[in-house]
């Protein structure tokens, strides 16, 4: 039996698939103070014997957290003479630009413990200046006897001669430092100032998420548990427990990147290649657009980053997803000129919305839909979260009082404007990088997914909606189960196709970097997949592009002509000239040999209630239909509106609602 | 009546609109002085030119585009459906003649709806040197090609006549007219926008929501106005010079609040100047609006309804509103004076939202040559960041881009090195010039030094506040001079203006911008902040005794001899 626990901000998701297909759910509350403890609370409830379970696939947001509340290590950096302020003067970019007392993220490193090494290489990988093995000591000894537990090092142009941080890296051993971090062994890409702050962060999480990982492996063994504890990353693979030890920062967004994985699947399994996956959160919505069953992974990520704030760098693999904070318990509120306005300040599950009763007062998204009729107004998550619409009622109409609005009238402006927020997350990883939305179909999912996507769908004329036959509230755990294992190696070196000798030494790059992967990957059977970001000479923008097996053979020719149309469609134009590949890029690729789960105890009887629903001042009578009561191949026409334990459902007037043959449920216009 | 709140999803699409043009173009131009620097601007206006939405990429771009679109409404009085306008000219509508702005009209049917207005920097547009803007032009002739608001399309046809004239002006001519091509493009991605919203919602109702735009644009600034303190406040300042002579130029301003209006007035500041520093009346109002946003409110919509009670007032001839054949090329030199003369004589007003001076200058760099290796030319051309000023609740931030550029990107000495033959030998904090001190304490600049190691190479840089450095409040310290050190020939030599240096291999440049200033009294500033200060190496034991009145022994604070030496002084 295989497990995918997601540790999330509120819930700890569990989900099994047996050998046979069956599967089994739970979500716990999550226990932040001690996330080992919530995790141990759903194996528990599950009522799975840990002896059963051959794999357990798990994703947490511990690593993000310590980062987001600053509780890391005491960390100390290494560095090149003159470059010591790297980490402090980052790009010197103004993100809030008519905010004259702006800051950038404090550096994670104070300045006294950033250290400078005589030491240089140049960019073409010739050491000028030597280290010092003496200078190395007496920096790592000032470092440990300042209280440090974490070092990182990260030197000038390492990603193309990584000789100097390797020698660190072993006098650092021979001192018996437990934790430090070697720059290029997490990134081989150029930027001085993202890779050392790629270092640092890994650095700064290491010491926590080491200890939570083998805490919690001895929990589990514990219990009984005998087989293999594997880890979710960002690029949307699963990664063994000793990597994720060493190199905690891949882990940074593993819930998202697993719910794109599960969208990538289940597109798959009905015969779509082009998705946008929605994620509808407790606060925040998410949408990743996927081409040809790839979910797009870049190394273009930021912690903390908005429109206002410039963020923390963090060059690892990450699925590209696109966030705004406009979820289920955003709070609605009026601005300075009493413009209604959604989010994304939001209530969580502590106060949580009006409507839960535990004492919050302002209105939220849900407090607006569980007003109009659309979400139950008596219980949700199948009955265990009781409902009180009076209080909803009351947030809603206080709100409409400010704005001089009725409690219905007002309750569909937040609607309508959470709706705005999710079709603007849509239009930035669509129509703005040059795509089409209508040529995708939306998977939605996470709670609030499902009951934004008819209206995005809507909006931007998309034409079909699918909401998953895994629960959508635990789809990201289950998308951990059926995640391949996955490592990247992703190196800077440019070269231009019209050299001479070019080919022979892409090639060469290409076979070191494979080498590397199979030797610290330790999975022979792997799938290696080629590919370089590429660009015009004298641009800047790259695409990215699959790469032959070979790159002295015939294959080129299609890696070009691959480029040409790739760099036509996202930035509009190609032209004659020189090619210049700037990133050279190997996946190794393990799929899991996984059964889609059948789910059972479907009651073929429908059973139906009606709702009274308020929305564009009409009231209407709306059909009520609980999923397990929907068969295969049942057809409904709009507005009709389906619960499921984990999420609400809805299609509107002028939509048709179907059950395909794997249970998913397809809203059409 | 409307929906109130489907009018407030239309407003959020028409900004929305503007955001999806400014990507557009960002994503498809071909030079990165529009996709790395984003020296461009975009918006869109109702049918009387008044601005509706817009996204800057820059914050210096914040008011040139309505001056454009009113200029091209008064010029075409007939405007008709796939017209587009293409203009430069600076002292009407535009700064100088690299930004050129593109702006067609959208209809429904046969009526004007509004413009749509793209101006963005054309890399070359001719002129004297190459690059177009210099330090040294002393007449707009000297400068590139004028294009005085003419059509580029006339009924959705390209004129290839004037096609053929950019073509013939320009040192780049693929680059810039593979940006225009990209502009136009991007027009056409907000103006489909437009019609789509009119075709869903209606045309009144879309004019009905500019309205609102515009209307809740001014209740926002005129409530925040109203917070504001009246009275009259004044500044004065020296720019360092004009740049072809070394004569300072005096600049003043006079900002007048009233409950209801905000006025700006230049009076009085120099004659506009021989060299290219003037700055046209539209970049002026632009600067004026930036500290208006970070005065009034830094995260509202810019429109004209915001900007509605703001007054900019500078005499014809003056440097701050020069008429021709004066030159603009470098007109930023002083338009970041006008940003600045206004927040100098706010700030002491206006406690927790303008903090003290910043080093103000852009730094202006270009250094290149011809790469040995390959043969082939190459060109670093950059600002450079520096402090800004500390404020009345924390300390100025270090290394920040200065308050004309936004999201702005410093580059990396990885991508330099491998792409050039320089070798980036120190990018660090300016600590060695220091910062203004004060109870809190300026940022710090940067040093930046290259080493050239090709055979030769050429060197250009614009630099102010070089002789008068930047400001303090209530008794904080001023910031430290921005400068460059030239290492040539063995020979060290400190520059601030220079014009196509020759350098040759082994030779270096280091510029060093300058701290910000301080604000309140260092000697009340508390000990254990000195201390940081000492221990992360940002100021010495001697400055902390000096200037702060500071004792520190080893890692820790002798409280009695401070004691003693701010006795009495608190």
């Amino acid at each position: 039996m295989r497990l995918g626990i997601d540790i999330g901000g509120a819930f700890t998701d569990l989900v099994a698939v047996n050998e046979n297909g069956s599967f089994i759910w739970v979500k716990v509350e999550t226990t932040s103070e001690d996330p080992a403890r919530g995790v141990m609370r759903s194996l528990e409830e599950s009522g799975i014997s840990a002896d059963q379970v051959s794999v357990v696939i798990h994703g947490q947001t511990i690593g993000i957290n310590t980062i987001v509340e600053r509780k890391g290590a005491k960390v100390g950096l290494l560095t090149t003479k003159g470059f010591r302020d790297v980490l402090e003067i980052g790009r010197a970019n103004r993100r809030d630009m008519y905010n004259f007392n702006y800051r950038k993220p404090e550096p994670l490193v104070p300045r006294r413990l950033r250290l400078e090494l005589s030491e240089r290489t140049t960019a073409s990988g010739e050491i000028v200046t030597h280290l010092d093995p003496k200078e190395v000591e007496e920096a790592a000894n000032y470092l440990l006897s300042h209280g440090v537990e974490s070092i990182a090092v990260a030197f000038i142009n390492s990603y193309i001669n990584p000789s100097h941080e390797i020698k660190v890296g072993e006098i650092l051993e021979g001192l018996n430092v437990k934790f430090f971090t070697l720059s290029h062994n997490i990134s081989m890409e150029w930027r001085e100032y993202e890779r050392t702050s790629t270092a640092v962060v890994n650095a700064y999480i290491q010491p926590n998420m080491g200890r939570y990982l083998s805490n919690l492996e001895e929990q589990m063994r514990q219990i009984g548990f005998r087989g293999s504890l594997l880890i979710m990353t960002s690029s949307s693979g699963v990664t063994n427990l000793n990597l994720a030890k060493s190199y905690p920062v891949l882990t940074l967004e593993s819930g998202p990147a697993a719910g794109v994985i599960a969208a990538t699947t289940v597109a798959e399994a009905v015969g779509v290649r082009n998705i946008i996956a929605l994620d509808g959160g407790s606060t925040t919505t998410k949408a990743s657009l996927v081409r040809d069953l790839s979910p797009k992974v870049i190394t273009d990520y930021y912690v903390n980053r908005d429109k206002f704030h410039a963020g923390i760098p963090v060059k690892i693999p990450t699925v590209d997803i696109v966030e705004v904070g406009n979820g289920g318990t955003s709070y609605a509120w009026t601005d300075e000129v009493n413009d209604l306005k959604v989010g994304p300040r939001a209530a969580g599950s502590r106060p949580g919305p009006a409507c839960y009763g535990r004492g919050g007062t302002e209105p939220t998204v849900t407090d607006a839909y569980v007003v109009t009729g659309i979400l139950n107004t008596k219980w949700l998550l199948g009955g265990k979260l009781p409902i009180n619409q009076a209080l909803a009622k009351r947030s809603v109409e206080e709100l409409g009082r400010k704005l001089g609005t009725s409690v219905e009238e007002t309750a569909e402006g937040i609607i309508m404007l959470a709706n705005e927020n999710a079709v603007n997350v849509i239009r930035l990883v669509s129509v703005q990088r040059g795509e089409d939305p209508r040529d995708y179909v939306l998977i939605a999912y996470g709670g609030s997914g499902p009951m934004f996507a008819p209206f995005i769908a809507k909006e931007l004329e998309i034409g079909k909606v699918l909401v998953p036959f895994i629960p959508p509230g635990v789809f990201s755990a289950w998308g951990m189960i059926v995640s391949p294992l996955r490592r990247d190696m992703i190196v800077t070196h440019t070269i231009r196709l019209s050299k001479e000798g070019a080919m022979d030494e892409a090639e060469s790059i290409f076979r070191g970097l494979e080498e590397k992967l199979i030797r610290e990957f330790s999975f022979p059977e792997a799938l290696l997949v080629r590919s370089v970001d590429a660009r015009y000479y004298g641009q800047e923008h790259t695409v990215t592009v699959p790469a032959p097996k070979d790159m002295t053979g015939q294959g080129i020719e299609e890696l070009i002509k691959a480029f040409h149309s790739s760099h036509e469609r996202t930035y509009g134009f190609k032209m004659e000239g020189d090619i210049e590949i700037v990133n050279f890029r190997v996946t190794g690729l393990v799929r899991m040999k996984t059964k889609l789960p059948k789910l059972e105890n479907r009651e073929v009887k429908m059973k139906q209630e009606f709702r009274k629903v308020s929305l564009r001042g009409e009231e209407d009578e709306w059909p009520v239909i609980q999923r397990s009561s929907l068969g295969i191949g049942a057809k409904l026409r709009g507005p009709v509106i389906v619960e499921d334990p984990s999420a609400t459902i809805l299609a509107l007037k002028g939509q048709t609602l179907t059950v395909d043959d794997l249970g998913n449920l397809v809203i059409e216009q | 009546m409307t929906n109130r709140f489907t009018l407030e999803v239309i407003s959020n699409a028409l900004i929305n609109a503007a955001e999806e043009m400014f990507y557009a173009f960002g994503r498809t131009a071909k030079s990165p002085v529009i996709y790395e620097v984003l020296d461009y601007a975009v918006g869109l206006t109702d049918s009387q030119g008044k601005l509706i939405a817009q996204a800057p990429g820059v914050p210096g771009f914040s008011g040139v585009l309505d001056f454009v679109a009113l200029e091209v409404l008064q010029k075409f009085r007939d405007l008709q459906p796939g017209d587009l306008v293409i203009s430069n000219v600076p002292y009407g509508s535009g700064t100088h003649l690299n930004d050129v702005a593109l702006t067609a009209p959208v209809f429904v049917k046969d009526r004007l709806l509004g413009l749509v207005v793209n101006k963005g920097h054309w890399s070359e547009v001719g002129g004297m040197h190459f690059g177009s803007w210099t330090s040294d032009a002393t007449e707009i002739f000297q400068e590139g090609l004028q294009l005085p608001a003419v059509l580029l399309y006339k009924e959705g046809k390209i004129n290839k006549d004037l096609m053929e004239v950019i073509r013939y002006n320009s040192r780049l001519p693929d680059a810039i007219l593979g940006d225009m091509e990209a502009q136009v493009a991007s027009m056409g991605v907000a103006a489909r926008r437009l019609t789509s919203l009119v075709e869903k919602y209606g045309e009144e109702t879309v004019r009905e929501a500019m309205e609102k735009i515009l209307r809740d644009g001014e209740t926002r600034s005129l409530r925040a106005i109203n917070s504001l303190p009246k009275g009259e406040f004044k500044a004065e300042d020296y720019i360092d010079d004009d740049g072809v002579s070394e004569e300072p130029v005096k600049v003043v301003v006079k900002v007048n609040i009233t409950d209801s209006s905000f006025t700006a007035d230049f009076t009085g500041s120099s004659k506009q100047v021989k060299g290219p520093i003037n700055s046209p009346f539209p970049a002026t109002v632009s600067a004026v609006r930036e500290v208006f946003m970070a005065a009034v409110d830094p995260h509202a919509e810019p429109n004209a309804g915001f900007f509605s009670p703001l007054n900019v007032i500078a005499p014809l001839g003056s440097i701050f509103n020069p008429v021709r054949p004066a030159p603009t090329s470098t007109y930023w030199e002083s338009m970041s004076y006008a940003t600045d003369l206004v927040w100098k004589a706010l700030a002491p007003q206006l406690k927790g939202r303008l903090p003290a001076g910043h080093f103000l200058s852009i730094l202006a760099t270009i250094l290149g040559g011809v790469d040995d290796r390959t043969g082939e030319p190459y060109a670093i051309v950059e600002p450079q960041p520096g402090g800004w000023g500390a404020s009345s609740f924390q300390d100025g931030e270090s290394a920040l881009v200065a308050s004309g550029d936004g999201e702005t990107y410093m580059a990396s000495a990885e991508v330099y090195e491998r792409r050039m033959p320089i070798m980036v030998e120190r990018c660090e904090l300016n600590i060695e010039d220091g910062s203004g001190a004060g109870e809190f304490r300026g940022g710090f600049g940067v040093i930046r030094k290259y080493k050239v190691l090709s055979r030769e190479a050429y060197f250009t840089v614009s630099i102010g506040r070089s002789k008068f450095p930047t400001w303090g409040v209530e008794n904080g310290e001023g910031g430290t001079p921005n400068y460059c050190v030239v290492e040539r020939d063995g020979k060290t030599e400190r520059v601030r203006k220079v014009a196509a240096m020759r350098l040759n291999r082994g030779d270096s440049v280091t510029l060093r911008s300058g701290g910000g200033g301080g604000w309140g009294d260092p000697r009340t500033r508390d000990p254990l902040k000195v201390l940081q200060d000492v221990l992360n190496g940002y100021i010495s034991k001697a400055i902390a005794k000096e200037k702060y009145g500071v004792v520190i022994e080893g890692d820790s604070v002798n409280w009695t001899e401070t004691a003693k030496l701010r006795g009495g002084l608190k």
